[in-house]
């Protein structure tokens, strides 16, 4: 033994020191050895069943797996003896003893560890004489899944995967000996969410991609190495093209991200790219006809009106309804165009309340697995941030992290937590307060105000609310992960009362994880598409702040209208004109019907997007976005991490930066002309506080986390009044992974993924309103009727229901009010 | 020498009364006026070996349970599955209190205080009788709390398989026993040091718990005065095949295979001539005619080229057909093998279709020295010893009887020159 | 629908409580609805899925993978007759080629009157009496033809 844990050993008479408890085929990549393994995989530990990995060691009598073997002092390890060669081609022989000749036809060729291992270390020839065993081929395993039973090694990666890593036990081996076979329970198809790791995994040809089938050779791809841009996860992925088509996605792996996997939206759910609904070109109204123009003249012309009306009607007559889904360069340059140029404070991202800071640390995914307490508060990771959920999953299960769950609705996670409690929906501010004042009173913070009988219409008895508060109280790292999205009214400031309380717990380490499901959210914050903040969480009433950072003519203004806000005032006429970006209010914002008729008779209502949408119908003119698959630029994860988001195919369209950068150009003084997206990273990286060490370079390897914003608030917040004036129950729209949008439409590989209308009704409501599972009822609201079907379960608290947003066509946020708390009727249909 | 077949055929030797007035649970208050480390100690000096077939010095194993962990578990095994072996289920079917309280003392001993004995599936029949006699043992305060005032606290309870060999090798009969497929697991860890739920566990076979009383009583030593210098004690031999008598015998480890075979078995049936002999369970290898004047014991039967096993001696007279035999076995080796590991899952299977091709006259001479080479390739490779087991049938009979594989080639490659 | 009687309902809790990990309790309850049964259908694993909280996919992984438990119906009995070394050795295929016969059935099969089930097994531990034949929970050992018809014909 020698400094440290490190354990000396020699390999090939090579010597390596590593720390103890290294395997020696860890051991061995150090000096760049390499031993052949096929069962073994870094995610998953050692398994010893391939056999493809035995070495020598002196002084042991058999020949021993370097992927079970850990280091010893002093251990004389051989890969290549004559005894070892033989080892190899024999196991070699063995598993291709019954591996039918399909490189020609197999998807696997070219990058197949079975092939590569039979060259390098392989017998020259078989000596099987009978025919090879028969056994299905290309059957599917589920509709992108191939499996080929005839290629299985029996390795047992899949299965182990589906039961270490994503924890379903949906993939096992059935029968014994040579008749194993890998499958699902009943020859039903394997659906899990994360069910296409296993393709990448699977050393052989055996479950391959379906939708990316004898669609080209891998030698002839072209790899991007490039970002998921479906969730706040921002996990790390390869897109393949081949001649500027897109081939497939494959995970690239990222421990600091997404921990070497990606979910099955990332994987095929990017058929999107290739849409005939994608806007691309430029439309206007010219004499009332809608005409094709050129992009830049458009863009010119929209920014010229833009100011028109500003200067008109003053600052507050303009808006920008941005969104979480554009790029930091995309949505800094916004920022420039309205705040600088157009000088106007009316810009906003959410339909939910939020403002950037926390008065906590900002924790990343790896805190998950080293924290001894992680608080999931209102969020459903399972369906919002799937490689989130892996994550914590791990750390309960493999790490001995304790799971603490707050929220209105059950979650899959739950089968997992040591506490889930469900407070009512809509009452999340005073469920939160509740918790704060069960920790503030023994550490002598001032309580909020609640008045006793509040706290029991929570939903959680008072009993409970204490466990929760001792698990806390007893941890001594937390990590709390919340949906911003899902709180209702302003509770988010309850919330991060609720992380300062936590923080003061004596010998407390505590951080957050802001998770709001969309790609780009805290990018959005920190960009500064909020009415009352300047990039980097700098206050607009902070002018000193403001003005040392964008000049003495900084535009500093009383706040502006929120995305509802702006609504609101196009409704009364005081706003007259809106640019959308990236977004789709006529059916993501609650009362769709009514937005569809503001924006109607809006003035001027400009779009700026990716796909056609409810919103870009309306549109006077329509600027075409290239989205994902072809933009490129930086997004901020909700770890805080930024990376680079490569663009996998190539387009004639310019750029989103571009387009915007010519509207700027059109108006400023000082136009700038940016040669790259990475021209906007250096420039924002000097303007927006805590990006200041954000470069192309730096961010190459893993990205790079920002440095955390400050939350500074005094005072204890108040609750907000609960209205509970509405007819009705309480509706909880519950986001969906897999939902039919604009993005995953009816022809995506995931089709088989939608779910059809339903609502989850408590028994005691369903008894009320006799209604029973199955049967179909009617949601009424705003003035619109939609179709469910009943499905009575404890999904969430009595008084209220949880719908699923299994689509877009469903219009289900038409039946959502813009106030804290919506309400529906239900009626048998 | 009778200590494990001691009254074996007395019957209703399953009532518990009737095995009490034969002196039964009496090791019980000897074990508990001693000190649990005494008690291991005694094994230890008997030098009693494990009866299953690895042969490992029990009280040697039980001391390597990890210190300070608890709770603590023992797993009897009585998967009996070794073809040619049945000495299990004639103890546990005519005395199963003896089981019990070899059960108890070794509880005692290492102090564990629940503990399970793991039947094969297909022993329903002996699982229903033990329940009655736990049931029976139960009520005379010889399982539960505080034992005899001895401060120990033992649940035992029976457990079936449900039809799999593999589950006698301890580590997968562990996985079996948690409810899990019979894969075995990777060692180290040792059941020793994490086995049953990770817990320090105790498997051992049931001949040789149902040592453990009378070793307790007569004491180590007296034990250790009795077989040869490195194989202790009495072993019961099961022995089948081509013999007047099979049964399962007791004997004073030691005793020549031609005493047995002539002697205790009645000799070759029909007076035929003895051709070959498999001394410890299909899994050793095979031996000669010429090797019957050998030691039953552990390390006699080793020099000879093979093992003692299970102690399963079948007997095979000059009319087998030895190529035939080993087909069967390897068509056995092949259905119990678990699939885990390439070498075995594939390497039984390819050894069982040359096999077949050799008996039905269609193989080569070549096929012979593959099948040699097969078996080197799946020897000491596999991830747990059933792929050594496979080889064992296989490459004994190849090396004893190649004759009988060149004959059988040469015969039909000279009835197809013929033709 | 696949329903646990509230009988078996207890018994399963006793079963479970023999073990400090309910997964333990897996083979135990395949057994039982093997017993019952005669076999074991999908929505039995989902049943006993649900009882041990394990996904249905696990509970036929490991019911797969031994042989005392069957995906398809079986006879009232099931007769699994030894083909091993020592039993093959006093004549075992040979009457189990004559059982097959007798009964009209296949190795493997089962009769067209549901009463027998015929499977060819391996070493049952009853070396000592070989050629036997193992018939539900029986042993029947040092069999003749005689025997076979006997034992066979008397069975109700």
């Amino acid at each position: 033994m020698s400094k440290d844990n490190n354990i000396n050993i020699t390999i090939n008479d090579q010597p390596v020191s590593v720390p103890k408890g290294t395997l020696v085929v860890e051991a061995a990549k150090q000096i760049g050895i390499e031993i052949p393994v096929f069962c073994y995989h870094e995610k998953l530990g050692p398994f010893g069943c391939c056999r493809m990995c035995l070495v020598e060691v002196e002084k042991m009598p058999k020949l021993t797996t370097a992927c079970t073997q850990t280091v010893m002092p002093d251990m004389v390890v051989k890969t290549e003896s004559p005894k070892v060669v033989k080892a190899q081609q024999g196991v070699l022989e063995f598993t291709l003893l019954n591996h039918p000749l399909d490189c020609p036809v197999c998807d696997k060729g070219g990058e197949c560890p079975l092939q590569d291992n039979t060259f390098k270390f392989g017998p020259g020839t078989t000596r099987m004489e009978f025919d090879r065993a028969n056994q299905d081929k290309a059957t599917p395993l589920s509709p992108v899944i191939t499996i080929d039973r005839e290629r299985c090694i029996a390795c047992q990666r899949c299965t182990r995967y589906s039961d270490i890593i994503e924890q379903e036990q949906a993939l096992v081996m059935l029968n014994r000996g040579f008749n194993n076979e890998v499958n699902t329970f009943n020859d039903e198809p394997y659906t899990t969410k994360y069910s296409g790791n296993v393709i990448d995994i699977c050393p052989v040809g055996a479950l391959t991609n379906t939708e990316f089938r004898f669609k080209a050779r891998t030698w002839d791809l072209n790899n991007s190495a490039t970002l998921c841009a479906h969730c706040g996860c921002n996990c790390n992925m390869t897109l393949a093209s081949r001649t500027n088509k897109f081939m497939r996605v494959e995970t690239r792996p990222n421990d600091l991200v997404d921990d070497g996997w990606i979910c099955d939206k990332a994987r095929f759910g990017y058929d999107f790219i290739e849409s005939d609904n994608r806007i691309i070109e430029a439309i206007s109204l010219v004499g009332g006809e809608r005409k094709a123009v050129n992009t830049f003249d458009a863009a010119i012309q929209v920014a010229e009106s833009l100011k028109k009306i500003a200067d008109e009607h003053g600052p507050k007559s303009i808006g920008f309804i941005g969104s979480p889904f554009g790029t930091n360069e995309e949505l800094y340059l916004y920022h420039k165009l309205f705040r600088l140029e157009l000088r106007t404070n009316n810009l906003d991202h959410k339909t939910y309340s939020d403002t950037p800071g926390l008065p906590v640390d900002h924790y990343d995914f790896l805190n998950i697995e080293t924290a001894n307490l992680v608080l999931l508060i209102g969020s459903d990771s399972a369906e919002e941030l799937p490689i989130l959920d892996l994550r914590i999953k791990k750390a309960v299960t493999h790490k001995g992290v304790k799971l603490a769950i707050l929220n209105d609705q059950k979650t899959d996670l739950d089968k997992v937590a040591d506490l889930s409690l469900k407070y009512d929906v809509g009452l999340d501010g005073i469920a939160l307060a509740a918790l704060a004042n069960s920790l503030a009173t023994e550490l002598g913070i001032p309580a909020v105000e609640v008045s006793s009988s509040d706290e029991s219409l929570t939903g959680i008895a008072v009993d409970q609310m204490k466990k929760m508060s001792e698990l806390i109280r007893t941890a001594t790292k937390v990590c709390v992960v919340y949906n911003p999205a899902s709180l209702t009214g302003n509770s988010i400031f309850m919330l991060k009362h609720l992380l300062g309380v936590i923080n003061k717990i004596p010998t407390m380490e505590c951080g957050a994880i802001p998770a709001a499901p969309f790609t780009n959210s805290v990018g959005a914050m920190d960009m500064g598409i909020l009415p009352d903040y300047y990039p980097g969480g700098v206050s607009i009433s902070d002018s000193d702040k403001v003005q040392k950072i964008w000049g003495d003519s900084a535009f500093l203004d009383a706040k502006g209208f929120s995305a509802l806000e702006m609504i609101d005032k196009a409704e009364s006429g005081e706003l007259k004109a809106l640019l959308v970006y990236r977004s789709n209010p006529v059916v993501d914002f609650p009362e769709g019907k009514r937005i569809e008729a503001v924006l109607k008779n809006l003035p001027l209502l400009v779009v700026h997007d990716m796909m056609k949408t409810e919103t870009s119908a309306l549109a006077d003119i329509v600027l075409p976005s290239n989205g994902p698959g072809y933009d490129e630029g930086t997004t901020t994860n909700i770890g805080g991490r930024v990376q680079y988001r490569k663009r996998g195919l190539n387009t004639t369209n310019s750029p989103d930066w571009k387009i915007i950068s010519k509207m700027i150009n059109s108006l400023s003084e000082k136009p700038i002309e940016y040669l790259t997206s990475f021209s906007v990273t250096e420039e924002l990286s000097k303007m927006v506080p805590g990006y200041n060490e954000i470069s192309k370079k730096s961010i190459k390897k893993e990205g790079k986390t920002r440095e955390k914003i400050e939350y500074i608030n005094g005072s204890t917040p108040e609750i907000q009044k609960i209205d509970s004036s509405g007819k009705g129950l309480r509706l909880r729209i519950a986001t969906q992974l897999f939902s039919k949008d604009k993005v995953l439409d009816a022809s995506s590989p995931l089709a088989h993924h939608f779910l059809p209308p339903t609502l989850c009704l408590h028994e005691s409501d369903a008894l009320k309103l006799d209604l029973f599972n199955g049967d179909q009822a009617v949601l009424t609201a705003n003035g619109i009727d939609v179709g469910v079907t009943v499905e009575v379960s404890d999904r969430c608290n009595p008084g209220a229901v949880v719908v699923p947003r299994v689509s877009d066509d469903q219009g289900l946020l038409r039946l959502a009010s813009s106030g804290s708390v919506s309400w529906v009727e239900v009626r048998k249909g | 020498m009778q200590i494990l077949f001691k009254n074996i055929d007395m019957k209703g030797l399953a009532n518990i009364d009737i095995y009490e007035k034969q002196g039964g649970y009496q090791s019980l208050k000897k074990a508990f006026a001693k000190k649990p480390e005494e008690v291991i100690e005694i094994v230890k000096v008997s030098g009693l070996r494990g009866r299953g077939g690895a042969g490992f010095p029990a009280g040697l194993k039980w001391s390597f349970l990890a210190k300070d962990v608890f709770p603590r578990y023992l797993a009897c095994n009585a998967d009996e599955s070794e073809p040619g072996t049945c000495k299990d289920r004639e103890l546990l079917e005519k005395n199963p209190h003896l089981l019990i309280e070899g059960i108890v003392a070794t509880c005692y001993a290492c102090q564990i205080e629940t503990a399970y004995i793991y039947f094969r599936g297909e022993f329903q029949h002996a699982s229903d009788l033990m329940d009655k006699a736990i049931e029976e043992a139960h009520k005379k305060g010889y399982l539960g709390k505080n034992i005899m005032g001895s401060g120990l606290d033992l649940d035992l309870y029976t457990h079936l398989g449900a039809g799999a060999y593999i589950c006698g090798e301890e580590s997968a009969l562990l996985n079996s026993l948690e409810g899990r497929r019979g894969e075995p697991r990777l060692k180290p860890p040792f059941p020793a040091v994490e086995g049953l739920y990770g817990k320090p566990t105790v498997i051992n076979n049931v001949e040789t718990l149902c040592a453990v009383p009378w070793i307790v009583n007569e004491g180590g030593e007296k034990y250790a005065a009795i077989g040869t210098e490195k194989s202790k004690g009495t072993k019961l031999v099961s022995v089948s095949g081509h013999v007047k008598k099979p049964g399962n015998y007791e004997i004073v480890l030691g005793m020549p295979v031609r005493e047995i075979i002539f002697d205790l078995a009645g000799g070759i049936r029909n007076d035929n001539r003895l051709k070959a002999f498999i001394p410890g369970g299909s899994s050793v290898p095979m031996l000669t005619a010429d090797k019957v004047d050998v030691g039953y014991d552990y390390e006699s039967l080793q020099e000879a080229g093979s093992m003692l096993g299970s102690g399963a001696l079948i007997v095979m007279d000059h009319t087998v057909n030895v190529v035939e035999v080993t087909l069967r076995l390897a068509y056995f080796y092949m259905h119990e093998s678990c699939g885990k590991c390439t070498p075995c899952r594939e390497g039984t299977r390819w050894m069982w279709q040359i096999l077949g091709k050799i008996q039905t006259g269609e193989g080569v001479g070549a096929q012979v020295d593959k099948l040699l080479d097969i078996c080197d390739n799946m020897s000491f490779k596999c991830f747990c010893p059933l792929g050594d087991a496979a080889v064992g049938p296989v490459a004994s009979s190849i090396k004893c009887f190649r004759s009988d594989y060149d004959e059988l080639i040469k015969k039909l490659e000279g009835d197809k020159v013929a033709t | 629908m696949f329903v646990f009687t509230s009988e078996e309902k207890n018994k399963i809790e006793k079963i479970v409580g023999r073990y400090p990990v309910k997964q333990s309790a897996l083979l135990p309850l395949l057994t039982l609805v093997q017993r019952r049964d005669g076999y074991v259908s999908p929505e039995a694993m989902e049943a006993i899925g649900k009882e041990l909280e394990l996904s249905p996919a696990y509970v036929q992984s490991v019911m797969s993978f031994y042989t005392m438990y069957h995906a398809q119906p079986t006879g009232k009995y099931i007769i699994l007759f030894c083909h091993n070394i020592s039993c093959q050795l006093n004549g075992a295929d040979e009457l189990l080629k004559y059982t097959a016969k007798k009964l009209g059935t296949d190795v493997g099969g089962t009769t067209t009157d549901k009463k027998f089930t015929l499977h060819q097994e391996e070493c049952l531990a009853a070396c000592c009496g070989g050629p036997m034949m193992r018939v539900n929970d029986t042993f029947y050992e040092n069999l003749t033809r005689e025997k076979i018809d006997q034992i066979l014909d008397s069975l109700p």
